[in-house]
This record gives C-alpha cells, structure tokens and sequence, in this order.
C-alpha cells in the first residue's frame, strides 16, 4: 500500500462527494444548498489540484486539467454567491441558487471525470 | 552612376547560400529541464495544501464563533467576510476594516488563526524562495532560455565549445566579421565573461559540459543553421567527444578541434574528416619556416592574425648551427622532431630522466645554470624554453641570454597572465598555444580561400612574399586590410557575365576604379581560384573567366567600387573598356550604336530584373 496513492485517492474522491453533497436538491431552492459545504467543497478541490502537481504522465496531465476546471467553476459559484449575498439588493432568491448550483453541477462533471481517471488508473494497474 | 540599390542587392545577394540539412538524429534536450520544472511544482506540494488548509479552518472557524451585530443581535460574519478578513490578516497588511467589532471569543479565534496562517505564508513563501535559489532549477531555467535563443537563430553560426584565451580570440575575430556565434563553456566564469565582452551580436553561452550531447544539441548542432562547431576546450578529452559527437550526429559539418597530443589526434581522425589543430606541432612548423623563409613567416602569421593587425616584423634567425632546448615534453619533441627535419643540430635539456637514453639529452634542471652551462651556449644559435612553467622559462631565458647575448630566443607562453613578462623579455619567438590555435582556425573558417592561399604559400619561396608584403603595404597600409572574396557567377558579378564569356575581361582592367578608370583600386588580388586549381596572386594580364573565385585584400571602400562595378552595366563598361553607356534601359536600347550593345541587350532580361 502506497500512502501518497491514499491521500492522492482520499482527495479526488472527497473533493467529488462534497461536491455532489451541494449540487442534489432542489435547484432554485437556497434552503437545502448548504454554503459551507460549498466551501468545503472548493478548499478539498484546491488540495486535490496541489497533489496532482508534478505528475509527468499522460494520465497525469489529464487528472490536473479536470480539477483545474472543477475549481474554476467552483470559484466561479463562490462569487455568483458572494455577489448574490453581499452585493445584490434582491439577497440570495431563486435564481442566484440556480447560478451557483449550476455552476457547482459542471465542477461535479469535472470531479467524476477525475474520479473515473482515477479508477481507471487503478483497474489498469499491473505490478510487474 | 553606380546605383546604391544595386550595390546593397549585391551585398545582400553575395551571402553563400545555407545549405539546410534536416538534422539526422533529433536529441530530446529540453526533457532534462522540464524534469526540474516537474520537481520544483512537486516540492511545493506540502507549502501549498499547509497554506490551504489553514486558510479554510481559519475562515470556517471565524464564521462559527458567534459575534454581536451592531443591533446588539447575535450575528455570525458570513464567509466572504471572514475569507477577505484573514486574507489582509494571514499576509500581514492588516488593514483592519471590520464589519462590526469583535467579540472575545472571535478575538481568541483571530489570535489563534493569525499565528497559524503567519506560519503558513512564512513557510510557503521560504520554501518558494529556497526553490528559485536551487542550483539545478536555476540551471534549468538557463537552459530553457538558451535553447530558446538558440532555436531562435536564423543566420549561420559556428558553434564554439569552450570559451577559453583562443575562444575568446576567435569569438572577437569572427565577431568583427559578423559571423554569428554560439558558445558551450563548462566554467561559469567563461560564460559570464562572454556576457561582459563587448560583441556586436548577441551571443548565446551556455554552462554545461560539452562532451554532453544533449548539451550540444540544445546549443543547436542538429539547428539546420549550424555552419560548423569548433572544439576548442582545453580537455583534449572533450574536444575528442565533441568531434566524436558532431561526427556521428552531423556529418555534413566542418569540425575544427584543438589538441596537444597526436594519439588523441589520431582517434579524432576516425571520425569524419575533422581539422585538427596542434598548436605545438604548428609552432615547429612556423618556426621552421621561419628559419628558412623569414618572409614567408611574415606574411603568414600577418595574414592569420585577423583583420587590423599590424604588420609583425621580420626577424633573421640563424640558419646554420647549434640548438639547445629546454624542456622535452610533448612541445619539445615536435620542436625537436622540426629543427632536425631542417637539417640542424639539436641539444636537449630534460629535467626528469626518461626511459630512453637519447643522443644530445643532457639531464637536469633547465633554470640551473650549471646545467645550462652544460649545454654550452656559448657555441649555440638558439635557445627553445619550452617547459609547462612560466616561471621557469623565463629565468632560463634570462641566464641564457647573459651567457650569450647573441642567441635567438624562441619560448613558449603557458598563462596568459605572464604575457607582459614574455613582451619585455622582447623574444625572437613566442609560442602562445592558445593564440595559435585562434589564428589557425580563424584562417581555415573565415574564407576557405585564405587557408589554400596560406597552404600554398611557402612553396612560392622567401622573395615572393617579400614582394607580397611590399605591395600589401603600398596598397593597404601597415594595418592588415580585410580579405573578400568575390565569385564571377551570374548573383555577385551580373554585370560583367556576358564579357567573361566571351573572354574579353583582364584582372588588370577589372580593378581600375569607377570614378577615373587611370587610377587603379588599392586592391591586392591574392589567390584566383578556377575548377579547384589555385593561382596565388594572379598578374594584371590574367583573363578571367565566369565562375572564378577571387580572394582580395583591400580596404572596405575600395571593396565597394569594385562591387559597384561587378553589378553595375555603365559602371563595368566604363571600366573595361572606356565606354558610356547608358544607365537605364531604354535609352540602352534607344542608343543602338554602341559595339557592346549586342552583349548588354543579351542580358537585358537580368538587368531589369534587378532594378
């Protein structure tokens, strides 16, 4: 057992968990999307992307474009949220939960992308 | 008169055509440095997910510790405000703007995260810090850079391994010709000093080992630009990778490679036809010659010295009789091995006893004066200091000299720091490998031309080039003019090309100059080159015919009348033969009288082509 390969898979995975966690429910409904989950979810998405740095591989290169996308729309939905929470007179309504949850939909596309990577890797590894 | 459109075509034109090889093995030389790039991103792992997970729990836990609004209401700052709060906090700018004041429990909290994230920046910026400084990965950088520069080349250029006394020499030398250059130097200084160095073009220097062949490839061997690589560091194990290299690589390349040890030269010689250089064994060769051809030896180390050089004297050695020299090492036996060749006697002082008992080897310490006393200067003509010591040489120079002021003093210069001592000694003869090795290859790369002329010159005997000499220093001053070649093809000489068919051109009529055809350019035609037959300094009376090539000396003004006249129609006409035709073409064909018209007509086609 290779311990980076248990943080490296650790991550990848809770990054898409939490990320799905955010995205189910109701689209325009801001109760059941949780902010912090949010938050959770780009912070492990950012680690992930750290751990991908330096891999030479094909596979490699690949791994660090889809969590590079995850964050951007992660980042992306973080300032819809911000600007809808602080910035906007209208506060958090329907339609900027939409924005945020949509935008967090294509980051969890990017995630299982990453987590098929990462299961692929793993089926077709052979020792020796 | 002379169009100055035609003469800058002409100049532009003139250029040899590159022959653009697809490079035969392609070596992957930017893997080593993207390799680093991979290491570095690897090591900033940890700094950067410390700095990340600190940044999260500190914004999450200042967003759960309850605070009271400026209503007097419990209220929780949301996360945007508790992100951009331990932002200005974590990097210390601290601007303090707060929503509303904080409560004990929220001060306990930022004082805990304010001491965590310091910590985290510290490290991550440290270990950001510590990697720019790391050797390797700034190595990496340079090579990135150089390969890039390099790649970027698009003129031809020589590339020079190592960038020592004679590199630097050949590097000013073809720096002034504005041949391009590029330098691979394992000593960081070197390359620093080539940065310092004054040259025109800018000249990419790369530290790494040469005899590394991905190190070659990046400094461009396998570039379709590359007209050549020189060897010229002072391992003779390396020159020998690198011919070895360029050999198997890049076989259409001229190579030029410097050794002091003929076994070394031999195994170069196993790869492809290399130009070896042996300093030492040239300077038996010039001596030699200087001891049966003053002259001849004048104008060679003259001509090899470069453009600007002033005109070295002649000096009169000694013909006949004994010679004693000091030091038998590699230098001494070509020295020794030359001298006997022209017939002398020879006498030899070696400090170390060899093996073998030679006839004339007297053993012991050269700068004794008992054992120079030995060897009996007093009867001898000249004395060869030629130990691998300055020091040395020049004591043994000086007490031979007081035993017999009459002796012809030839010494070898080892550092180029002792030169100012060598200069005062005011020696008959000095060898400076590195100066040697410089002016030979100067002379076999900068014009082809000038290495047969200087190949074929001492066959022509002492008189001829005295006679030379005189004429270069009528013509061109003291000062070496620069040398030019010239090809009578249909691109460098298209005005002329219809009367070199038909025969009618002489050299003499050639060189006469376009302002007042009685006065003759100062120029000296040196060596005339026709179907690989040479003829050193042709006379006024040859008849020159299309495709010959010509080697002048003459300064760079006069260089430009004859090119004038070389592409010019009116201009050749006046010159040749005395003759005014007109310039453009329609009144060229409008004036129909002219006798020359039917040759000028037959071309009428180039002619409009270039204006």
């Amino acid at each position: 057992m290779n311990l980076e390969k248990v943080i490296f898979g650790f991550f990848v995975l809770l990054a898409a968990t939490l990320n799905f966690g955010f995205f189910i429910g109701d689209i325009a409904n801001p109760a059941v999307h949780n902010i912090y989950e949010l938050f959770a979810a780009l912070a492990v998405s950012l680690i992930a992307t750290v751990l991908k740095f330096g891999d030479r591989t094909q596979i490699g290169a690949v791994h660090l474009a889809t969590s590079l996308v995850a964050d951007l729309q992660l980042v992306a939905a973080s300032v819809v949220w911000i600007w809808a929470e602080e910035i906007s007179a209208d506060g958090i309504d329907a339609g900027s939960t939409a924005s945020v949850v949509s935008l967090s939909g294509g980051a969890l596309l990017a995630n299982l992308v990453s987590v098929v990577l990462l299961v692929t890797e793993t089926v077709t590894f052979h020792r020796g | 008169m002379s169009n100055p459109l035609l003469v800058f075509w002409a100049l532009f034109g003139r250029r040899d055509p590159v022959s653009r090889v697809p490079s035969r093995v392609h070596i992957e030389s930017s893997s080593q440095a993207s390799s680093t790039i991979f290491l570095v991103m690897r090591r900033m792992r940890t700094p950067l997910i410390t700095l990340i997970v600190i940044f999260s729990i500190s914004a999450v836990g200042l967003t759960l510790i309850p605070g009271v609004g400026p209503d007097g209401q419990a209220a929780r700052i949301s996360l945007f405000e508790s992100f951009y709060f331990m932002s200005y906090t974590a990097t210390t700018i601290g601007f303090g703007e707060l929503p509303w004041p904080f409560t004990p429990a929220q001060r306990l909290w930022v004082t805990f995260s304010i001491y965590l994230s310091v910590i985290g920046w510290a490290y991550a910026i440290g270990s950001l810090l510590t990697l720019l400084q790391d050797r390797s990965f700034r190595q990496a950088l340079a090579l990135r850079r150089f390969t890039r520069k390099v790649a970027r080349l698009r003129e031809p250029f020589l590339l020079l391994a190592g960038y020592g006394r004679a590199g630097e020499l050949l590097a000013k030398d073809f720096d002034a010709l504005g041949q391009q250059l590029v330098v691979i130097d394992e000593s960081s200084d070197r390359v620093d000093a080539l940065d310092l160095g004054s040259y025109h073009s800018d000249i990419p220097g790369l530290v790494a080992d040469a005899a590394d062949p991905h190190h070659l490839s990046a400094a461009g061997l396998d570039h379709p630009f590359c007209a050549g690589v020189l060897a010229l560091t002072n391992h003779d194990e390396t020159n020998l990778a690198v011919t070895m290299t360029a050999a198997l690589l890049r076989p259409d390349l001229p190579v030029v490679s410097r050794t002091v040890s003929a076994p070394i030269a031999e195994r170069m010689h196993a790869f492809g036809t290399p130009t070896v250089v042996n300093p030492f064994d040239r300077f038996g060769e010039h001596l030699r010659l200087a001891l049966n051809a003053p002259a001849s030896y004048q104008l060679l180390t003259w001509l090899e010295a470069g453009p600007g050089a002033e005109l070295p004297g002649r000096g009169r050695p000694p013909t006949e009789g004994r010679w004693v020299i000091c030091g038998y090492g590699r230098f001494g036996r070509e020295v020794t091995a030359d001298l006997r060749a022209g017939g002398l006697d020879v006498t030899i002082i070696e400090p170390a006893e060899r093996g073998e008992s030679e006839s004339g080897v007297i053993v012991g310490d050269a700068s004794e004066p008992r054992v120079l006393a030995r060897a009996d200067l007093a009867s001898a003509v000249g004395l060869v200091a030629g130990t691998d010591n300055d020091t040395t040489n020049l004591s043994m120079l000086a007490a031979a000299r007081r035993l017999n002021p009459q002796l012809f003093l030839a010494a070898r210069q080892n550092r180029p720091t002792s030169a100012a001592l060598f200069e005062a000694m005011r020696l008959d003869a000095l060898l400076v490998p590195t100066e040697v090795v410089a002016h030979e290859v100067y002379a076999q790369i900068s014009t082809p031309m000038l290495w047969r002329f200087i190949q074929e010159m001492p066959a022509r005997g002492d008189q001829w080039a005295a006679d030379l000499i005189q004429r270069l220093r009528d013509n061109c001053g003291r000062q070496l003019p620069a040398l030019w070649k010239v090809k009578l093809d249909g691109e460098q000489a298209p005005a002329i090309g219809g009367w070199l068919a038909e025969g009618r051109v002489v050299l003499g009529d050639l060189v006469r100059s376009p302002e007042d055809r009685e006065r003759r350019l100062r120029v000296v035609p040196l060596l005339l080159l026709r179907d690989g037959q040479a003829v050193l300094t042709p006379d006024g009376e040859t008849v020159l015919a299309r495709d010959d090539e010509l080697l002048f000396a003459g300064q760079g003004s006069e260089r430009r009348e004859l090119e004038s006249t070389l592409v010019v129609d009116s201009t050749a006409a006046y010159v040749l033969f005395d003759q005014h035709i007109p310039s453009s073409w329609i009144w060229r064909k409008l004036s129909r009288k002219n006798p020359t018209t039917s040759a000028v007509a037959d071309r009428g086609g180039t002619t409009t082509h270039h204006r």
